[in-house]
């Protein structure tokens, strides 16, 4: 069990009496890419939110490489650095130059020197294809653009683990191709990740495990080919039946 | 009355107040000037105290009293607190004379602190939520997160919103004139008193506002637009 990067214990979240987590326990190993899908208000998004603790969980434990993170007094921006998120609505910084928001942090956090960070700026916007937009603002920059340039704002961080919130949700239908692509190149070089997403055909091609979350349960997992191919759960032959056509 | 004598008496005021009217205007905008520059400074503090995350089990000390000042000072009138600082002031300081300028002054600044708290809270909280998540996500705290990310973007929100205020204020400091504190609107109380005229010297007291006014709040859209393009 010590390959687990993430353990979470009974997880249960609550906003004032609304339930969306209602006692969710599992594990994400080391390289593994796991997909969650499931129908909206199901708990997909709080519970990647509560990996990071963005969303402080009501209840539960969740163990970061070996650490309890809901722990008192313990220093989540430390964890934090090592966990990469992704947003649905990319949460670029519309004040700081491309460059800008990917060296930030990093210099920041002290990391990397400045001309470090300029180096590796260069370099990871070279494999989204956006060196030549280093010096622009957001503003000038295409849903898919923005959203490819939060990707590596993340990976700047040299992060352990990958967290995406919808990352293709609020793209237009033309862009989500280029920021899939860059999802799975990083997949490929065997990044830990973890992705909620209504994109199924991607769910199925790259991942180890799919999980599917609804009424805030873990409602049914398996490989993509087991979950897609052979359902067990009505829940999940129904959903599946419906956004599979 | 014809208007030509409205006129010439106009003329005639001018003529022979042109200095006090001058050194009204002069005031009028030193003492906004003043009153926004301490008041952004109140206001800032104020902000920040409503920001705080310092509490005492659930009750927090900080908010709530910056909470119950802009209350206080948004819900009474500016002229009742001009008051209440002419009057409370010497009575505070007993031997020591301030002046009345020190205390109108004062309650002004106090007054506008409390607007500026506002502007500067509206300011902040209008920078969208995903950025604040963004940058905790990444692994800054919240100190780092409001200096690198908050603050840039709301600032763009707060200093057109400032520079209405003291427009605002150049108008609104013509209540201090109560006090006789030498502002555009005192002079106008000066020259009606000595030359017995009403109407003619509040046309050209009138005009002078009018034209600070019309002035200020179109470098302000300026402003704005040059901030928008950004």
């Amino acid at each position: 069990m010590t390959n687990n990067i993430i353990e979470v214990k009974d997880l249960h979240k609550s906003f004032g009496q609304l339930q969306v987590l209602k006692g969710v326990t599992e594990h994400i190993e080391k390289g593994e890419v796991v997909s969650v899908i499931g129908p909206s208000g199901g708990g997909k998004s709080t519970f990647l939110r509560c990996l990071n603790l963005l969303e402080v969980p009501t209840s539960g434990q969740i163990f970061f490489e070996g650490v309890d993170i809901t722990a008192k007094g313990i220093d989540i921006n430390q964890h934090r650095q090592k966990m990469g998120m992704v947003f649905q609505h990319f949460n670029v910084f519309p004040h700081m130059t491309v460059g800008q928001n990917i060296t930030m942090a990093p210099t920041l956090l002290g990391k990397k020197s400045q001309a470090e960070a300029d180096e590796m700026a260069k370099e990871l916007l070279n494999t989204v294809g956006l060196y030549e937009k280093i010096n622009e603002f957001p503003s000038r920059l295409s849903g898919g653009q923005k959203q490819r340039l939060a990707i590596v704002r993340a990976l700047a961080m040299e992060p352990d683990v990958m967290l995406f919130d919808e990352p293709t949700s609020a793209l237009d239908p033309e862009m989500v191709g280029e920021v899939l692509a860059v999802i799975k190149n990083l997949v490929k070089g065997g990044m830990t990740t973890v992705i909620v997403t209504h994109e199924m055909g991607f769910a199925r091609e790259v991942s180890d495990r799919v999980f599917f979350m609804d009424g805030g349960i873990l409602a049914e997992k398996g490989s993509p080919e087991e979950l897609f191919g052979n359902p067990q759960n009505p829940r999940t032959k129904e959903f599946l039946g419906k956004v599979l056509y | 009355m014809s208007i030509m004598t409205i006129f010439s008496n106009m003329v005639k005021v001018v003529s022979r107040y042109w200095g006090l009217l001058l050194e009204g205007t002069a005031n009028t905008l030193l003492l906004s000037a003043l009153t926004v520059a301490v008041g952004i400074v109140i206001g800032a503090i104020l902000a920040l105290m409503r920001l705080s995350k310092f509490h005492i089990g659930k009750f927090k000390p900080l908010n709530a009293i910056a909470t119950i000042y802009t209350e206080v000072v948004r819900d009474t009138p500016l002229l009742v607190q001009l008051y209440f600082f002419y009057f409370l002031i010497p009575m505070m300081f007993p031997g020591v004379d301030l002046g009345k300028v020190f205390s109108v002054a004062l309650a002004l600044c106090l007054n506008s602190g409390a607007y500026v708290a506002e502007i500067i809270r509206a300011g902040i909280s209008a920078v969208d939520k995903g950025q604040v998540e963004a940058a905790r996500s990444l692994g800054l705290n919240y100190t780092q997160t409001l200096q690198k990310v908050v603050f840039p973007q709301a600032i763009k929100n707060i200093l057109p919103a400032l520079c209405n205020e003291f427009v605002t204020i150049v108008k609104e400091s013509s209540l201090a004139s109560t006090f006789f504190v030498g502002d555009l609107m005192t002079q106008y109380k000066t020259i009606n008193g000595t030359m017995y005229l009403a109407i003619e010297p509040l046309i050209i007291v009138s005009l002078i506002y009018f034209v600070l006014g019309f002035v200020l709040s179109k470098g302000v859209a300026a402003i704005e637009r040059r901030m928008k393009n950004d």
